[in-house]
């Protein structure tokens, strides 16, 4: 069975686009989220196995979202992307429990499966 | 009131006494060894002693209330103890005569007021205002009180003198309404006296000072009182020996308070006088910061402030600069304003007993006003220095504010927009891919880099304008990350945790600054970067190996650097020497 994902982020048209490439990888989209509570929220319905978070986040930070999933009995792997890059938040980005972080701009099939595999 | 109707009503006043003095005086004559008319003191000075007083200090300030109380005992003591209009005399039998008994009424309430009166002045002393409700309330009680308790007396021995009661029973009423009587006005003296007695304990040395007549009267007064009531309390038998009336406790005992306050107005005359050693100081050339120890002095108020009125700003301030406000009207502190009282050059703040002193006070303030002109001048000058600091301080944020807001305008509208427009062109490629059209791929690929660099770029741009890290992490990962993308070879070291964002920007752009120059001008190939906080400062200091001769002066960035760190209160040391590499070191206070 496909692995399913939980996809975090504020703009719809972003999500819709990140929905097609999820698939394109071969996983299961399962759900949306567009804030940081929501997310948390729809981790506990659905318990996704992997979530693609997005940094910035109206609420709630999603370095800080992350660290509360990793915190959880069988924690999802999380991926966090950003328009920004990994540079710019610099040690924060360590240790919150994420698996890795890939920016929106180099964000591919490709580049997001390479991550999984590893 | 007019002044001649002030002089007619100090002459009345003045009468009063003279013609008592007389009428008593004259018992006296021829004067005899038995019968000294020195033992008449006792019942002319403590009067006539008040209402001399009472006429000075009424004349001096006929608004304070304390020269009108004191001839208002004055005129009881003298109508109240002289034997006068109780003993038989010509002038007392025709009042009993056209008056019958309610002049034995009028005297015995008239005769017992003047000592709730003096009371009320002891408590009301120097202002002439009763200050708490506890001293109100005792004052009002008394001046009820005893008249009532007189009456009665009266009643009582009206009626048994004129034969309508008798027996036991009316002596020992009549007895117990004059002790009572007595005993009520001695508790309440002994109360007003402790509340003076802490007032004292707790005041300033200004007020202590207003304060010494009642202080030092105190005891006399309590001499005078206690064992004459005492005596009359025994029913001892009255001796005409003036040192056994002395040794019981006398009326004489009362002077030492009119006495002390002349001796007092005395003084404060003398205080007038040394207002010339001030002006002589004046001309010595004293300094803005001398001039209020040296009103202090003058005043004897060491508690006095000199504050200035800076018109420019519209507030008064203190010798620094500093806004300050002026207390209150119920304050117990007490506000002159210097100068005109719509643009005034500045305010006296003093302890609310130098008020009584008010041609202390103005004569002073006149002395030193141009003194105060030039210090007001220095003044406004720290004032408005201090605003334009301040101002330039929140130019700075507003700026580093604008920069931030940017930015994330910038990651959130503009580059949100291209990235989701790269991912649609990635789907694009791959649909194209799957349906083995190579062409249409070929030309989404080459869109897709181009829209990559543009992102790149977007990014670099982003990060000029307010790098992300610095907010997100704070100022040491900021700059370990411009080191990491520097072509010389970087080396960071320290430790300075997070700071107030201002504090990080401004040290944030002074390496930022130096990194770029060392890279463009220094021929260098490496650069130390060390940041450090200790005892309220923290730093950053920056140092190459490159040719040196960098030039503050010249008009480089370093001179926009050198106001972004003193906008924080910090300071920027440039040290650049011919071939011996160029050092920056910036700190700011960080608290």
């Amino acid at each position: 069975m496909a692995q399913r994902v939980l996809i975090v982020d504020d703009h719809q048209g972003f999500r819709k686009l990140a929905r097609r490439l999820v698939q394109e990888v071969g996983l299961d989209v399962v759900g949306e989220a567009s804030s940081g509570a929501e997310a948390l929220r729809e981790e506990r319905r659905l318990r996704p196995d992997i979530v693609l978070l997005d940094v910035q986040l109206p609420d709630l930070d999603g370095i800080i979202v992350a660290r509360s999933l990793s915190t959880l009995a069988a924690p999802p792997l999380v991926v966090l992307i950003s328009t920004r890059d990994a540079s710019d938040y610099g040690p924060r980005i360590d240790g919150c429990g994420a698996l890795g972080f890939i920016s929106k701009a180099k964000l591919t099939a490709a580049s997001l499966s390479a991550l999984l595999m590893r | 009131m007019k002044t001649w109707q002030r002089s007619a009503f100090q002459a009345i006043v003045l009468a009063i006494p003279a013609l008592v003095c007389f009428v008593e005086l004259q018992q006296f004559w021829p004067p005899t060894f038995d019968r000294p008319p020195l033992i008449a003191l006792d019942d002319l000075l403590p009067g006539s002693a008040f209402t001399l007083a009472g006429l000075i200090a009424w004349s001096n300030r006929p608004s304070n209330r304390v020269g009108v109380l004191m001839i208002l005992i004055g005129i009881g003591l003298l109508l109240g103890t002289s034997p006068i209009l109780l003993q038989p005399s010509p002038l007392a039998e025709t009042l009993t005569l056209v008056l019958g008994n309610w002049w034995s009424f009028f005297l015995v309430v008239f005769g017992s007021l003047w000592a709730v009166a003096l009371l009320h002045l002891l408590l009301a002393f120097p202002s002439g205002l009763l200050g708490s409700r506890l001293d109100r309330g005792l004052v009002a009680f008394l001046y009820l009180a005893v008249p009532v308790l007189g009456l009665i007396a009266v009643v009582v021995t009206l009626s048994r003198l004129s034969g309508m009661t008798g027996g036991d029973v009316v002596v020992r009423l009549e007895f117990l309404a004059y002790t009572t009587g007595a005993l009520v006005y001695l508790a309440c003296l002994l109360l007003g006296s402790a509340l003076i007695v802490r007032r004292w304990f707790v005041a300033g040395s200004a007020r202590r000072r207003s304060m010494a007549v009642v202080i030092w009267s105190l005891v006399p007064i309590a001499l005078a009182f206690a064992p004459a009531h005492l005596a009359r309390f025994f029913a001892a038998d009255a001796s005409s020996t003036l040192w056994l009336e002395l040794a019981k406790g006398s009326p004489l005992f009362l002077a030492v308070m009119p006495a002390g306050y002349l001796v007092a107005m005395l003084r404060s005359t003398r205080d007038l006088t040394s207002i010339a050693d001030l002006v002589v100081k004046l001309s010595n050339g004293l300094l803005p910061a001398e001039l209020q120890p040296a009103l202090a002095s003058t005043l004897h108020d060491p508690s006095l402030e000199v504050v200035y009125w800076l018109p420019t700003l519209g507030w008064y301030a203190d010798l620094e600069g500093r806004p300050v406000s002026l207390p209150a009207q119920d304050s117990p502190r007490a506000v002159s304003v210097l100068g005109d009282p719509a643009d005034p050059i500045a305010a006296l703040v003093y302890d609310s007993s130098l008020r009584d002193e008010d041609r202390l006070v103005d004569t002073a303030a006149a002395a030193v006003r141009l003194a105060l002109e030039n210090a007001r001048l220095q003044v406004q000058l720290r004032a408005q220095l201090d605003e334009v600091r301040q101002s330039r301080a929140r130019l700075v944020e507003a700026a580093d504010d604008e920069r931030r807001r940017v930015e994330r305008d910038l990651h959130d509208g503009a580059q949100q927009q291209l990235v989701t427009l790269l991912l649609s062109l990635q789907l694009a490629k791959a649909g194209a891919l799957d349906r083995s059209d190579a062409q249409s791929a070929q030309v989404l690929d080459e869109s897709i880099e181009s829209l990559r660099q543009a992102l790149a770029e977007l990014r670099m741009l982003a990060r000029g304008i307010h790098p992300t890290i610095l907010v997100e992490a704070g100022l040491l990962p900021a700059i370990r990350s411009l080191g990491e993308r520097c072509p010389m070879e970087v080396e960071v070291t320290g430790e300075v945790g997070r700071l107030e964002p201002r504090l990080e920007a401004a040290l944030y752009y002074v390496a930022a600054e130096a990194i770029t120059n060392a890279v463009k001008h220094s021929q260098g190939h490496r650069i130390r970067v060390d940041v450090g906080r200790s005892s309220g400062w923290a730093s950053v200091d920056i140092t190459d190996d490159g040719v040196g001769g960098a030039d503050v002066s010249k008009g480089s960035g370093l001179v926009g650097l050198s106001d972004r760190v003193a906008a924080v209160g910090g300071r920027l040391d440039v040290r650049s020497n011919q071939s011996a590499g160029t050092n920056l070191h910036a700190e700011v206070p960080c608290g």
